[in-house]
Order: structure tokens, then C-alpha cells, then sequence
């Protein structure tokens, strides 16, 4: 049987090829004998299977999935997702049986000879549903899947000011444009995996777990990986499905995803509500909050949503300092895909309410919004009742105004919008990485993969400055268990931090590594000799950063919203590569105009995706965008290396400060995203 | 050409005509549609000039939106018809759609047919039988649906010639870049010696099933010279002639209020370009 | 299902093949020939991911089918660069950064490379137009229209140099 053959260049991670169309994308893998799979799936978003024939289904692969990733916590009581819908269909999308060929087409003609028989059910398909109807699930006794506080309850005060608001955002598609994919082949008892993916840990993980095989049995291997955005941390129905037929068929395995799965079948993030109520006083001053978040976790509890509602309510009061605090957080079960992280994953949610309520409150008490948030702020470390410890906010956003030219921008138009933030990166549990040095060359291992982030160039300056090698002798490769035995993955904006800080131990080791061999350290001695050290370094500092996001916009006659300007004033820490930077930012600011423009996941009343394209689903084109201002602040965070987080603050940041960009040229106070031309047309 | 029409008489039902493919491939990747028989017609030479000829402009159906677009004499001269190529889908996909493929596939939401409407083109229509010469009023008669027959093609369109008294644009309102529009309106109008309009040609694109000519707003605007208060009220005659549902890209009541809007502007407009002689 | 014989000029190769009638110019280019470089990105004709040139005009391959290439021209990003070098527009892409994951890249700098044919000297307003059947998912645009503007340049020096050589 054979076998893919990557030549060691080929699994370097090296963004130049792109340019000229090298590649190495999980659809590029042709194997010889390898068959494709089609997936079957559920055309019902609420059904139960009277009868299936044909294909490979849950009767043969009964498996449960594991919950793996971003933001994964144990799984709950009757809300485990199996791997093959069993006895009912959850949500339209969901994988009901699988066929195999050896070409695409011919495995997608096979469909046509599986044959489902569903009795439908009703389907909940909003989270107003999902509280009043019975639960979807046997064996749960409501749809709420988890339930969460954060802060301790206190009566309300008779404050002299007192605002509540309910704010909504839409469920959004991930839509990186490479759409998932895995390749699987199973040769001398080794499971090897080829996968599309933000970390290969989490996928090893997973398939362990739902297929019972021993790690040292499983190897799995990134490939180039054409964006993410949250939606390729975990495992997935699919993954397990071509691992077991790899393994039962004896044949490599091949399933792409098509944009239309993506759409219906790839956990979506968003689609949180927030019922908010602030207490302050007349001054502009916030007493307290409180709050209720809803988060639509879909139809079972394996994405992010068990963890999402805690840790919106834990991030409510933002970058302020409210000494009152008391937010609860429940996660609902609809029959709609599960949701699961993206960009931002909760950030966005936490910042877009307490934004909200800060612009009700400037107006109401008729004073300037940035005034209003700046009173709120300490020059000194906060702990916020809710759980979150901040940095001293107050000097880094009276800075912020400035730079942002608030106060011209305001004389200039009415469409002004402004918004203020603290970014929680997801720095624990660590990172780990490995060096191997030979034949003159540093070669890189990371457990968390890039995409597009430019880990390899960080990567490159961070051994230059740590062994004092030129950056040419060091290569990234891409993430690989076979070559680093544990690791975690790229999201929650962690990469250059914990990425960048497993890079300077795992030096700081073979530094010492040389000086004990040879007495001394230099760049030449190392160079010459091999040496071979892998690290998991630990991270459980608190590190967060602060950001401010300034839009101006125009509204033209029938409601569509002209971004016309877009400045981000963000603290990246110690920038390690200023360009990468801003290219981040730049893409994030083009995801955070979309949610609030564009971007939207629909479903009719029976639970049927309406939104089937991605331009449906609203992805913006160069057209739809303007140039963007990126100003960086550096400051240095307290790891060796200097590095903050920088990768999800444009999608917290924009989506405020455009909204209220929009209300103040409409003067229609705004509570959701997408905010549509329907909203504005005069 | 005569094989095409002769397989495609062979086939009757099974068959279906390709031209630039780009919607029709779309339906069979998403298997939304298939057909056993597939006619790629084309590679039929000359079935994709575009010249003025005796009375009319001739297109044939062949030509692409790109041709059509960057063609000189219609960008001078029939400008709803520049105007609307430039705005369908992207580049890429006007460098294979056809003009004759975007008129035959019957979409209410392809822009091409209600230009069509405003600028009074006739269609011929080819089958082994020989050639008819029809209205593009009434060519597509519901969503999807056509007037050809088993076994015929549409060859060529042709355009009554535009003369210096005649003036028109395409306003397409989109909800993003690249998309389909929400509404548009394709106004065309020839005017007479003493600046009234003598023929008014108004088409509507994706505010029904099928395509909509506005006739009563073009019986309203005949024998008027158009300012402000005519075209407002002609506007609104063409709002009450619309049938737009509710659908993902807007209630009907935003539907109408864009297509009052655009209608307003693309009256006044027209109005202006006809009187620049 | 029967194969169809099909004679394509492909990168500036003469290619004969045998294909499926039903099988799209993208799946041929990619399984059949080993042309990775076109990619996939969706199923509804709108990403650009899949764009190759037709004949010298830029088209998506993911809505023709191979069979419709008989008898035409196809350039492919590896059709590019020339004796190992890297075309100006690639070039650009790569200095201005006009990439992240990559994955839209190659249609990027295949539709760039035909608008630039049209037009040495595209505005941004035009650029922006004509990137409306690209999608990009990482770059927010804003590199890819400055990688765009700084390859015209480059293929401005390109062309001046090659007519000092020729005088
Ligand atoms: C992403 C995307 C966006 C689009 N956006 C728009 C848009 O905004 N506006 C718009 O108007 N269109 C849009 N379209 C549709 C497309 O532009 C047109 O439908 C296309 O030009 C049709 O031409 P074609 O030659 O490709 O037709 P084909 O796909 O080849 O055929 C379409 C239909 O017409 C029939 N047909 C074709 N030619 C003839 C003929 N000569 N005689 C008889 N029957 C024939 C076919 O049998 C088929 O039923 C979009 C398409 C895509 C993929
Ligand atoms: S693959 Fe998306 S347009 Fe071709
Ligand atoms: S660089 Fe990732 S989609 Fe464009």
C-alpha cells in the first residue's frame, strides 16, 4: 500500500510558494488507491431515522465525538454529539451515512444509493424556542445545556440612572476560503492524519479518544492551511468517520469539504444575546451591572458553547471599573449546527453589550462617549467583580483619543463612532515547541500551527535573537505529533505569545545544552553539533492588552453604510514582526465590518439554511471595504519575548464602534449585528 | 449551428443548450439539475458580433457580458445596456456569460432582460424549422420559463437603433459587492422634437417572477416632458406595477421603497441623457 | 461514463487527454494534470479561487468544464513565472505582503495579471472593482490592492528595461 511522500521541504511551512502555487494544501494529497468520501446528511433539522440503507452509518461506527479544542470542557449528559447521527438528526447538515470511490464524482453519485427514511420532528430553531419547547434531547430536562454566574447577586440600588438594554449577534460562518479537509491512511498499524487544522493536538486527541486507539498509534500532520478563524480547532463528525474507513478499507481516505457543507455542517461562531442593565449616577459614573447572556449552542454541546456564556458574563464590565457585578450565562440547545469558536470567540459578544450600554448612557446623560468611558476607568489595576484582573486602563485610552484624532473626527462628521476594549488572550495552559539542530540547520517545531499568521517569521527573529544564528539556517515546519508529543494550538490570540515564548525556553535550553557540551556557547559550535530539545512551557500569567477603535461612516439613501474610515489604536506588546502585525489587523477590521454589515447565518422556520452560498452568507469583497488606519502602541508585556496579543482585537473593536458610527449618522439607536439597509432606509 | 439544432432536436427533453455555462454549471455542480444531454453551443462561429445593421443593433447571442461591456458603439450609444453588463456578477464571470444565456435562463433576477424591455429589442429565434422574430416583452413568461420550444435557440437580439433623441441607464441596487441586485430598473426613452417623450421603454429586474415591463408608468411618461413631480408619480405607478416578495434580500416594503427610489433617479436620469443631444 | 479526447495548450504545453465530459477544467487541471496551484474554494461560482486564463481572460475554472478547453489556451499561476523567475506581479505579492494562508493567492494573481494586461496603471477604485469575483478571507484586501498597484510598477520597469535592451 502506499503512501503520501512529502519531501522534508514540503513540510516546512514557507508562505513564499504561494505565490507561485506550491502549496501544500490537504486537497493537493493525491495518493494512489485513495478514496474520496461523500458524506450523506440530514435533510431535516429534526427527525427521527425510521430506517437507513446503504453506506457506511452509525450501525457501523457507533462512535461519540470527543470534545477537543478551543474552549472544549467536559461534555454534557445527552448532549454528546455521535458521530453518525443515531436514532434522530439534530440539525440539517448533520452526517448521516458515508460512501467511498475513487474519484469525487463517482463518490458523490453513490449518494443516490443511500436510502433514509426520517418520520420529521418540530425542530427549535431560535433561542426563544429553545427556552419554551421541551428538550430536544432524551435525557435532558430542558434545552438549557449549561448555566453559569459570574460575580454575586445584589439588589438593585436606587440609583438615579438606571438603562437596560437586549443586544443581539447573529450567528456568523467562519468562512476561510480553503473549506475543511482531512486525508487518512492507516499503513503498518499507524493511523497518519493530514489535516486542515489550527492544532494537531487536538485532533490527535480527539480521534483517540472517539476511536479508543492508542496515541503512539495516531500521527497527525498539518497541512497549509488557508485560514480558520476558530472553525478548524476541534474535531469533527467527518474527521473520525475517514480515519475509521481509512482503517476498515484498508485505502488512504479523502474528504473535502464543499462550501455549501461548510455553511450548513462547520460550527459557526456568534449568535449570542445579552440583556444588560447598568446602574450609575448622574455624573456618567457606573455603579453596577447586570446582565443575562444567551448563547445558541446548536443542536449538541461538543463546540464552544458550554464555555462561551461564562466567559461573556465573566468579561461584561470590559476595560471599566464597576465595583458591582453579577452576570449569569446560560447556553440553550437549538437543532441548528453547534456553534463553536470564531474569531474572537465571546470577546466580541462581552465587548459589543458593554459598549452598547456605554453609548445608551453618554446619551442619555448627554455628555461625550469617550468622556464617559474614560471617568469609568482606574489608574490602577482593577479586578473586576466578575473575575477579570485588567491593567491600569485609564492612561493607555486617554492616549487612545488622541491617536485616534477623536476629537477632530467628531467636528468633521456626525457618523463617529469610538470603542474601547481589554483583549483576555488564551494563554493557558502553554505551548510547546521543539528544535532539532543538524547539518547546519535549525529546524522548528511549534503545537500550534500557523495559518497565515506569520508564525515562521516570529519564529525566525526569536531564535536569531536567542542563538544569535542567521534567520536563513531556520526553518518553521508545520505542526506534527509525530515531532512534538504534546502541544495545544493556535487561537484565543496566543500564538506569539505562548508560540513565542516556548520558542526562547526551548533556545534558552539548547544554549545551555552547548555550554555544557562544549563549555561555551557559539552560534558556530551549535551549529556544528546536533542537538535535539523539546519544551512545554507553561503559561499562566494573566496577560491582557487594551485597544480602541475609531470608524466613521456614511449612510446612503437606502440604507447601505459606507465605511469611510476604519483606525485601530491597539497594544500589540513588542511587535515581533510589525508588517505580520498589521496584515492581522487589517484582516480582522475586514471581519469585524462584515459581522456588522454583511455577515449572517438564516434559517427558516423548519430549521433549513437559507443562507447557502457564501456570498449569501455575506463574506465582503474589496468593494464592500475601505483602507485601513493601523496605529500600534508597544508595550512590552512581562514575558521574556515582549509579545501580547493582537489576533482577535480588530473583531471585538470594530463591530462597536461601527455600530455607533451607524446610529449616530441614522439616529436610530442599533442593538444587533448585522445591522441591515432595511434597518436604515429612510 | 445546424448540428446543434439537430442534436438538440434528437435529445427533445433530455437536452439542454450550454453557452457560456455560468449559470447552468452552477445548477449541475450543486446537482440542482441534470441533464443526460448537454449542447455546448459555444463554439458556433459568428454568433457573437455585435453591429448595427439596418435598423437595429445586432448582438448575437453568443456575445459575451464582457464584449458586450467594453463594446464602443454601445457604451456611446446604448448606454442602459453598457451599464447593466458592467454591473452583473464580477469580471470573471462576464468573461464567459453570454448575453444569450443570461436572457434564456429566465432568472427574474438577471439583469439583461429588463434592458431588454426598455430598449424594445426583438429576439430571433432559431429551430430546425427556421427563424421567429419575438418581442423580448414576452419571452420569459415565469420564473425560469421561456417561450422557446422544444429544439430552439436564441440567435440573435436586436435593438431598434438608438438615435440622438434617445437616453437611458440601468440602476441596480445591490446588498453587497458582486451580488444579485435587491431591485434595478432599466429605463430607456426616445423623445420628440419638443423634448416630450414620445416612447418610453421601462423594464424591472428581480421585483417579480419574472421580469417586469412597466407599462402603465411608460403610458403615464408618453407625450410628457419629465420633471421632479412626473417622475415621482411615475415612479410610483411603477411600484404599484412591481410584485416583489419577501426573501433574504429584503420585506417587500424595503423592496418598494428601493424601487421607488431607484426608479425616481433612473427616470430623471434618462430624461437628462436623452435631452443631451 | 464515456471519455471524451480533448487537445489543450496548457502553460505553453500541447496536452492530450482523455476526460469525463461532466468533469470541471479545475478538477482536470488539478487531479489529472497535478496543477495544485488552482484551488477550490467553493461550490456557487462566487470565491475566484479556482481563476486561470482562458485564452488570455481571466475565467473560473470551477464553472467550465474541461471539455470546453478543447482547443484553447490555459494559463495556470504555475504558468507564471518564466525560466524559474518569478513574474513582476508575483513578485509584488510577495514584497507587499498580499497573502496570509495563501489560499486565495493564486486566483488573486491571476485575475491581477489579467486586469494589469488591460490596464498598466488600474486606480484603487478600479482595482477594487475588478477583484469583485476574489474573495479573500485574511488579508482585509487592503495588502492585496497595494501588492496590485506596486506590480504594475514593477512590470512598468520590467518593460522599460526590455526596450533599452531592444534599442
Ligand atoms: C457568481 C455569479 C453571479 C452572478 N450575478 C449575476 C448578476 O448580478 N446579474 C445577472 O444578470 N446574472 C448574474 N449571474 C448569471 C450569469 O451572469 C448569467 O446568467 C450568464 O451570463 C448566463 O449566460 P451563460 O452564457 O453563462 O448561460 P448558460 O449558463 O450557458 O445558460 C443559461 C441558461 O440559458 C440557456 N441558454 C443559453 N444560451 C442559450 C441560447 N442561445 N438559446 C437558448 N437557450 C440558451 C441554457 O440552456 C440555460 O438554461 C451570475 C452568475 C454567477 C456565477
Ligand atoms: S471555486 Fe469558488 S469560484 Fe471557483
Ligand atoms: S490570504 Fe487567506 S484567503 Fe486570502
Amino acid at each position: 500500500m502506499s503512501s503520501l511522500r512529502w519531501e522534508d521541504d514540503d513540510l516546512a511551512y514557507d508562505s513564499s510558494v504561494f505565490v507561485r502555487g506550491k502549496g501544500h494544501y490537504v486537497d493537493d494529497i493525491i495518493i494512489p488507491e485513495m478514496l474520496h468520501m461523500t458524506i450523506l446528511r440530514s435533510p431535516y433539522a429534526r427527525a427521527k431515522i425510521l430506517s437507513i440503507k446503504g453506506g457506511l452509518s452509525s450501525r457501523d461506527l457507533g462512535a461519540k465525538m470527543a470534545s477537543v479544542g478551543e474552549g472544549a470542557g467536559p461534555n454534557q449528559r445527552g448532549s454528546i454529539e455521535p458521530v453518525f447521527a443515531t436514532g434522530y438528526v439534530n440539525y440539517v447538515g448533520e452526517p448521516v451515512a458515508a460512501v467511498f470511490a475513487d474519484d469525487r464524482y463517482r463518490s458523490n453519485d453513490l449518494l443516490d444509493s443511500i436510502e433514509v427514511d426520517y418520520d420529521p420532528l418540530k425542530p427549535v430553531v431560535t433561542i426563544d424556542d429553545a427556552l419554551n419547547a421541551g428538550p430536544i434531547h432524551n435525557g435532558m430536562t430542558s434545552n438549557v445545556l449549561v448555566e453559569s454566574s459570574k460575580g454575586t447577586d445584589f439588589p438593585d440600588p436606587k440609583s438615579p440612572i438606571v438603562l437596560e438594554d437586549t443586544m443581539e449577534n447573529d450567528r456568523v460562518s467562519t468562512n476561510p476560503i480553503e473549506p475543511r479537509g482531512i486525508v487518512a491512511s492507516y499503513v503498518n498499524d499507524i493511523l497518519n492524519v493530514w489535516v486542515s487544522t489550527q492544532s494537531v493536538h487536538s485532533i490527535k486527541d480527539g480521534l483517540v479518544e472517539s476511536l479508543k486507539l492508542s496515541p503512539d498509534r495516531v500521527r497527525v500532520m498539518q497541512t497549509d492551511t488557508g485560514g480558520a478563524f476558530g472553525s478548524k480547532g476541534g474535531l469533527y463528525p467527518e474527521y473520525v468517520i475517514a480515519s475509521y474507513a481509512s482503517m476498515k478499507y484498508g485505502k488512504p481516505v479523502k474528504w473535502i469539504e464543499t462550501r455549501r457543507e461548510h455553511l450548513s455542517s462547520t460550527n459557526p461562531g456568534r449568535g449570542v444575546r445579552g440583556r444588560v442593565k447598568i446602574f450609575a449616577e448622574q455624573n456618567g459614573r457606573i455603579t453596577g451591572v447586570k446582565g443575562d447572556v444567551l448563547v445558541d449552542a446548536g443542536a449538541y454541546g461538543t463546540g464552544i458553547a458550554s464555555f462561551s456564556a461564562g466567559f461573556i458574563a465573566m468579561m461584561m464590565t470590559g476595560p471599566y471599573s464597576i465595583e458591582k457585578g453579577y452576570v449569569t450565562g446560560r447556553s440553550v440547545m437549538t437543532n441548528k449546527v453547534p456553534q463553536g469558536p470564531y474569531r474572537g470567540a465571546g470577546r466580541p459578544e462581552a465587548s459589543f453589550f458593554i459598549e452598547r450600554m456605554l453609548d445608551l448612557l453618554a446619551d442619555k446623560l448627554k455628555m461625550d462617549p469617550a468622556e464617559v468611558r474614560l471617568l469609568n476607568m482606574s489608574d490602577k489595576p482593577f479586578t473586576s467583580p466578575l473575575g477579570m484582573k485588567i491593567e491600569a486602563a485609564r492612561p493607555f485610552f486617554e492616549g487612545a483619543v488622541r491617536e485616534l484624532r477623536y476629537r477632530e473626527e467628531t467636528k468633521l462628521t456626525r457618523g463617529v463612532g469610538l470603542s474601547f476594549f481589554v483583549l483576555v488572550p488564551a494563554v493557558y495552559p502553554g505551548e510547546s515547541a521543539r528544535i532539532i539542530v543538524k547539518d547546519h540547520r535549525i529546524k522548528v517545531w511549534l503545537g500550534g500551527n500557523s495559518h497565515g499568521q506569520g508564525h515562521e517569521s516570529f519564529v525566525r527573529k526569536l531564535v536569531n535573537e536567542e542563538l544569535e544564528v542567521p534567520e536563513s539556517v531556520v526553518t518553521l515546519f508545520r505542526g506534527d505529533t509525530g515531532m512534538t508529543r504534546e502541544g495545544v494550538g493556535s487561537w484565543g490570540s496566543r500564538s506569539a505569545i505562548v508560540g513565542g515564548a516556548a520558542i526562547v525556553a526551548v533556545c534558552r535550553k539548547i544554549r545551555k545544552d552547548v555550554e555544557k557540551k562544549f563549555g561555551s556557547y557559539s552560534p558556530e559550535t551549535l551549529l556544528s553539533g546536533y542537538f535535539d530539545e523539546f519544551i512545554n512551557e507553561e503559561q499562566k500569567m494573566s496577560l491582557n492588552s487594551f485597544g480602541a477603535n475609531l470608524v466613521t461612516v456614511e449612510i446612503g439613501k437606502l440604507g447601505n453604510v459606507r465605511v469611510k474610515k476604519c483606525i485601530a489604536y491597539y497594544d500589540v506588546g513588542r511587535a515581533l514582526n510589525r508588517e505580520m502585525v498589521i496584515g492581522q489587523i487589517q484582516g480582522g477590521m475586514a471581519q469585524g465590518i462584515g459581522q456588522t454589515l454583511h455577515e449572517g447565518l438564516y434559517y427558516d422556520h423548519d430549521g433549513q439554511l437559507i443562507t447557502s452560498s457564501i456570498s449569501d452568507a455575506g463574506v465582503p469583497l474589496a468593494e464592500d471595504l475601505p483602507n485601513f488606519e493601523v496605529k500600534i502602541a508597544e508595550h512590552r508585556s512581562a514575558l521574556p519575548h515582549g509579545a501580547k496579543g493582537v489576533g482577535e482585537s480588530p473583531t471585538i473593536g470594530v463591530p462597536p464602534a461601527l455600530i455607533r458610527a451607524i446610529e449616530r449618522a441614522s439616529g436610530k439607536r442599533l442593538s444587533k449585528t448585522p445591522v441591515k439597509p432595511d434597518d436604515l432606509i429612510k | 449551428m445546424e448540428e446543434a439544432l439537430e442534436l438538440l432536436t434528437k435529445y427533445g427533453e433530455d437536452a439542454k443548450v450550454m453557452a457560456g455555462g455560468q449559470s447552468l454549471i452552477p445548477l449541475l455542480k450543486l446537482r440542482l439539475a441534470s441533464f443526460p444531454y448537454v449542447i455546448d453551443i459555444s463554439g458556433i462561429a459568428g454568433l457573437n458580433r455585435i453591429e448595427e445593421k439596418g435598423d437595429y443593433l445586432e448582438i448575437g447571442a453568443l456575445a459575451t457580458v464582457n464584449e458586450i461591456e467594453e463594446n464602443y458603439l454601445i457604451r456611446e450609444r446604448y448606454r442602459a445596456l453598457h451599464e447593466a453588463a458592467g454591473l452583473i456578477a464580477d469580471p470573471l464571470v462576464r468573461n464567459r456569460g453570454t448575453i444569450g444565456g443570461n436572457i434564456s435562463h429566465g432568472d427574474p433576477s438577471n439583469d439583461l432582460p429588463a434592458v431588454m424591455i426598455a430598449l424594445k429589442a426583438k429576439l430571433e429565434l432559431s429551430g430546425r424549422n427556421g427563424k421567429r422574430i419575438i418581442d423580448a416583452d414576452s419571452f420569459i413568461t415565469d420564473s425560469f420559463t421561456t417561450v422557446l420550444s422544444e429544439g430552439e435557440i436564441l440567435t440573435k437580439i436586436l435593438i431598434p437603433l438608438s438615435t440622438r433623441e434617445s437616453g437611458g441607464c440601468y440602476i441596480k441596487q445591490k446588498k453587497n459587492a458582486g451580488d444579485f441586485s435587491v431591485a434595478a430598473v432599466a429605463v430607456n426613452f426616445v423623445l420628440d422634437s419638443s423634448e416630450r417623450v414620445k416612447s418610453a421603454g421601462i423594464g424591472l429586474t428581480s421585483v417579480g417572477p419574472r421580469p417586469i415591463r412597466a407599462a402603465n408608468a411608460e403610458s403615464f411618461l408618453e407625450g410628457k416632458k419629465v420633471n421632479d413631480s412626473v417622475a415621482r408619480e411615475a415612479a410610483t405607478i411603477i411600484v404599484s406595477e412591481s410584485e416583489p416578495s419577501s426573501d433574504f434580500y429584503g420585506t417587500v416594503v424595503y423592496k418598494k421603497k428601493v424601487l421607488l427610489s431607484i426608479a425616481e433617479e433612473a427616470i430623471n436620469l434618462s430624461y437628462e441623457r436623452a435631452m443631451v443631444r | 461514463m464515456s471519455l471524451v479526447k480533448i487537445k489543450t495548450k496548457i502553460n505553453g504545453k500541447e496536452v492530450e487527454s482523455e476526460v469525463e465530459p461532466r468533469k470541471l477544467l479545475v478538477h482536470f487541471l488539478r487531479e489529472d494534470l497535478g496543477l495544485t496551484g488552482t484551488h477550490v474554494g467553493c461550490d456557487t461560482s462566487n470565491c475566484g479561487a479556482c481563476t486561470v486564463l482562458l485564452n488570455g481572460k481571466a475565467v473560473k475554472s470551477c464553472t467550465m468544464l474541461a471539455v470546453q478547453a478543447n482547443g484553447k489556451e490555459i494559463t495556470t499561476i504555475e504558468g507564471l513565472s518564466k525560466n524559474g523567475e518569478l513574474h513582476p506581479i508575483q513578485k509584488a505579492f510577495l514584497e507587499k505582503h498580499g497573502l496570509q494562508c495563501g489560499y486565495c493567492t493564486s486566483g488573486m494573481i491571476m485575475t491581477s495579471f489579467w486586469l494589469l494586461r488591460k490596464n498598466k496603471n488600474p486606480t484603487e477604485e478600479e482595482i477594487r472593482k475588478n477583484l469583485s469575483g476574489n474573495l479573500c478571507r485574511c488579508t482585509g484586501y487592503q495588502s492585496i490592492v497595494e501588492s496590485i498597484r506596486y506590480g504594475a510598477e514593477l512590470i512598468k520597469e520590467k518593460e522599460e528595461q526590455q526596450e533599452m535592451v531592444v534599442r
